[in-house]
């Protein structure tokens, strides 16, 4: 499975960078994410309950990677997530483009394996989930993303 | 007069129990303080399986026993070799048998890792969940192609390369023929894997008796003596400990037969080992991925043909996906080599095939067993050849068929029960005249086609022939008791998944004993009642243990008429069965029932006459030389919708030659259900594995049946050409209508968008996949 595409974020660069790299963050914007800690340089763990269509909401434990790190511009990551109901593996190239002074544009390709019962019995949905949950998660960072700079006072 | 019942539309004896839900089935089995079984099943098509932790499940309260491989000691071994390959010379077959648990490596999506044993399933399916497993993925053998590439992932590590089998087979010379043919046509073919789809998935209950001293194992299985007999050998019972009932069963069709399923060996042995009744019945998901499915193949073949249409040879060399491993030898790709000849007069073939090893769900026989895909390629290529040469496509295969005078007919080539591929009789002209005939092929030729053409509709005929090879050996037995009630007992060893056993047997016993169906009462598929024999496959069980309860009943019939003969004080030749009584023909008040006689012949004081049996009971056997071979013709009228693509049967008819019908009803069942197998194989049905191995239409959501909607009233017409290898005359049909639907369908869909030239090489088809061949013939025009 590929999920593809592109994010604007409305904020400079190197806070978009600082949030993607914080787990207590990221925890937060991962739409069913019940934990991410930090389990060594550049290395998180975490869990998460996911659903897909027919197939009802389960733990899968995940483990992510950072890879090739050039801050604030691009770095790729590894995911591994497995659970009764299946696993994922893959990996994800993340480049973020600084359009403007506050504009951040992320270009992001993920490939994916898909394994088990959420691919067996929810194949049929699981591009659109992939891609909802992508979006979600890139939703949340943004505002989260805004609510920081409104904090520090940026005008 | 002694009342005919054999040929006659007899009700069926099994359905007042059936319809008011008393027929047991496996998982209906119920013992005190039965177990209930879950298993861990492998998520990835291809891994190497590095630790698996089995502690959190073990602590689970309501958890009995928690086992993976290491835990089954010396009962972990792999299957066995159910049928060796045919002696064919050249042969390579590398026998690579599934495991009970994977050990080492995984080798497909669903292959058992472990094994829960719980109070309830409910508990032993959670404890699944505390079973942590660290793999290592290996990149998976998927394409049939890319899996002979030198460097691809090997299934086997231990094996050179992916190939399970290779195989050629020769009659005549090909190339010589080809050299002098008018036309040839070649074209590659290709036809994917299905699910049997039975209604009933598999289950397997075993209790330990150990003041009995005898392990009863309730089991789905086809074919419960081998069964039997392997659990015995595998735990060192005697064969006489253990009882194998392989009771009401909903729907076999091949991936029930005796397989030594991991589960079928490890349900048993937990029982033995916990010393309490375990149980597991498959649940949906896992049938998909668990149980064995149906061939996919992909075919180089080309026809050579005279310019009259007649057939001068056939080249076919193809690829045969076994799965990931090949416990049931070569009988499919065997199966489709053979039966590619069908009711024609090839004289020139040369068939090459290799068996492939991939990273899918094991493959075995499912309903036709591999004869559709060698009916697919033989007609289609006629039809090309019909198309190419300017012939009628009915007209080309009356010009091949076999003429009566030719049989039997020697085809020179090995079938997949080790015989000569001799067929034993037929009169296939008339099958197809009758066909013509009841579709009206010519006037919807003429008239109607063009009629409707005119009016913008697209519709099509389809009409082609088949054989299927049937019934074959080893042997079946049958024992046959009147009781002193009257009523009479058969059992036989074979299994009986929804064919009408219980009736069809009947009226072969009733017919000689001249007593009523209803008074009959058989047994199929209990160990304790008979156990010599194989089982229930290759549309055999009418004809072989049909052959045996003929004979048995024959034997009890000739003890009634020696014991009726004193009793009557009349001489034999003046004595009939009929109405449950012996009677002295032409004197009405002279007769005595068989329970009486029964009575008589198991006295229970005074002396019985030196070198009698007690009791009116007789046990036979039937072995055929080999199969006999039953043949049709099926026609279709389609209308299809080019918008959309979809499809509509108009008409379906069927006529049918499987020897002497023993009922015609049972028949009609039997090519209604297989023709919607073949309509669910052509239109609906196909698994669909992604590049890494992963079934993704593991579900009824997506991998579409036929519904009542989809499937047309049947027409059918039975032709009877006894067969000449079995004293009923009768030849088998269990999976005639799957056969040759594929092939119908294409021709008739093709013939439907006529105007658009498609060409259609594959099965399954779908609206999806006809829409898209429709869009590449429109790009190809323009």
């Amino acid at each position: 499975m590929i999920v593809q595409g592109t994010f604007t974020f409305a904020g400079p660069r190197a806070t978009v960078w600082e949030l993607l790299q914080n787990p207590d963050v990221l925890v937060k914007a991962l739409p069913g994410a019940k934990r991410l800690v930090r389990a060594g340089e550049d290395r998180y763990e975490g869990l998460m309950k996911v659903g897909v269509g027919p197939v009802t909401a389960a733990d899968f434990a995940l483990t992510v990677s950072l890879r090739d790190k050039v801050p604030p511009e691009r770095y790729t990551m590894e995911v591994d997530s497995k659970g009764t109901l299946g696993f994922t593996r893959g990996g994800a190239r993340v480049e973020l483009e600084a359009l403007a002074d506050r504009v951040t544009l992320m270009r992001y390709t993920a490939e994916l394996q898909v394994g088990g019962k959420i691919a067996s019995v929810g194949q049929r949905l699981l591009d659109q989930v992939a891609k909802l949950m992508t979006r979600q998660a890139l939703e949340a960072l943004n505002q989260e993303l805004r609510a920081r700079l409104a904090e520090r006072g940026s005008p | 007069m002694t009342r005919r019942l054999v040929g006659e539309p007899i009700r069926r004896n099994e359905d007042a129990r059936l319809l008011t839900g008393r027929a047991l089935f496996v998982d209906d089995v119920q013992v005190a303080g039965m177990l209930h079984v879950a298993f861990l099943r492998s998520q990835h098509a291809h891994a190497r399986l590095k630790d698996i932790d089995l502690s959190a499940a073990r602590r689970r309260p309501g958890v009995v026993a928690v086992y993976g491989a290491a835990d089954l000691g010396d009962y972990w071994r792999p299957g066995p070799l159910l049928v060796p390959p045919p002696p064919i010379a050249g042969l390579v077959f590398n026998a690579c048998t599934q495991v009970p648990l994977a050990k080492d490596k995984v080798r497909h999506v669903g292959e058992p890792i472990a094994m829960v044993v719980a109070e309830s399933r409910y508990v032993a399916e959670d404890a699944l969940e505390d079973i942590v497993v660290d793999v290592e993925p290996l990149p998976a053998v998927v394409d049939l192609e890319a899996a002979l590439v030198s460097g691809a992932p090997l299934v086997h590590d231990h094996l050179a390369s992916n190939v399970a089998a290779h195989v050629i087979q020769r009659k005549g010379d090909y190339e010589r023929a080809r050299a002098r043919a008018h036309a040839v046509i070649a074209r590659r073919f290709r036809y994917d894997r299905g699910a049997s789809a039975a209604i009933e998935n598999r289950a397997v209950a075993a209790q330990w008796d150990p003041r009995a001293e005898e392990l009863t194992v309730w089991d789905t299985t086809q074919a419960p003596i081998p069964i039997r007999n392997g659990l015995a050998r595998l735990f060192g019972l005697l064969e006489s400990q253990v009882r194998v009932v392989a009771p009401f069963v909903g729907g076999g069709f091949g991936p029930k037969i005796m397989m030594f399923y991991p589960e079928e060996v490890l349900v048993p042995w937990a029982a033995l080992k916990l010393g309490r009744a375990v149980k597991w019945t498959e649940d949906r998901q896992e049938n998909f991925s668990a149980t064995t499915q149906e061939r996919g193949q992909l075919h180089d073949a080309e026809i050579a043909v005279a310019e009259d249409g007649r057939i001068l040879g056939v080249r076919d060399v193809f690829l045969h996906d076994t799965g990931a491993y090949d416990p049931y030898g070569l009988t499919v790709p065997i199966n489709s080599q053979c039966t590619l000849l069908g009711p024609y007069d090839i004289p020139n073939y040369y068939s090459e095939f290799t068996a492939i090893f991939t990273n899918k769900t094991i493959v075995t026989p499912v309903r036709g067993a591999g004869r559709q895909h060698g009916v697919f390629v033989i007609e289609r290529l006629l039809d090309f050849a019909a198309r190419e040469i300017g012939l009628d496509r009915v007209e080309i295969r009356r010009r091949n068929l076999l003429r009566p005078e030719q049989f039997p007919y020697n085809h020179e080539i090995i079938f997949q029960d080790s015989a000569p591929l001799v067929y034993d009789s037929g009169n296939y002209e008339p099958a197809l005249d009758e066909a013509l005939r009841i579709i009206d092929y010519d006037g919807f030729v003429r008239d109607e086609q063009p009629r409707l053409r005119a009016a913008g509709r697209h519709v099509g005929i389809g009409v082609v022939c088949y054989v299927e090879g049937t019934g074959i050996g080893p042997y079946e037995g049958a024992r046959v008791t009147v009781e002193p009630s009257g009523r009479v007992r058969v059992a036989t060893g074979v299994g009986t998944q929804g064919q009408g056993h219980f009736t069809s047997f009947a009226q072969i016993v009733a017919e000689v004993l001249g007593v009523d169906p209803e008074q009959v009462h058989v047994t199929t598929g209990d160990t304790r009642e008979f156990h010599w024999g194989t089982g229930t496959f290759a549309s055999r069980g009418a004809v072989v243990a049909g052959s045996a309860c003929h004979a048995a009943a024959l034997a009890v019939r000739e003890k009634i008429l020696e014991l009726a003969s004193r009793h009557l004080e009349a001489a034999r030749e003046d004595l009939e069965l009929a109405g449950g009584r012996v009677r002295v023909r032409g004197v009405p008040d002279s007769a005595v029932p068989l329970g009486e006689l029964a009575l008589e012949a198991n006295p229970l004081r005074g002396a019985v006459r030196p070198g009698t049996e007690p009791g009116l009971e007789a046990t036979a056997y039937f072995g055929p030389d080999r199969g006999s071979t039953a043949n049709g013709v099926h026609a279709m009228l389609v209308e299809v919708d080019p918008e959309t693509a979809l499809v509509e049967i108009k008409r379906y008819v069927v006529v049918h030659d499987c020897g002497r019908v023993i009922n015609p009803m049972l028949v009609d069942g039997q090519i209604h259900g297989g023709v919607a197998h073949g309509i669910g194989n052509a239109f609906y049905e196909q698994l669909v594995y992604d590049t890494d191995g992963q079934l993704l239409n593991a579900s009824f959501m997506d991998y579409l049946l036929p519904t009542a909607t989809d499937v047309p009233r049947i027409e059918t017409a039975h032709r009877e050409t006894p067969s000449p290898l079995n004293p009923v005359g009768a030849k088998g049909v269990g999976e005639a209508g799957a056969i040759p639907t594929g092939a119908a369908f294409a021709q008739a869909v093709e013939d439907a968008l006529a105007d658009h030239k498609v060409e259609i090489t594959e099965i399954p088809l779908s609206p999806n996949r006809l829409f898209e061949l429709l869009m590449q013939a429109e790009e190809g025009r323009t």
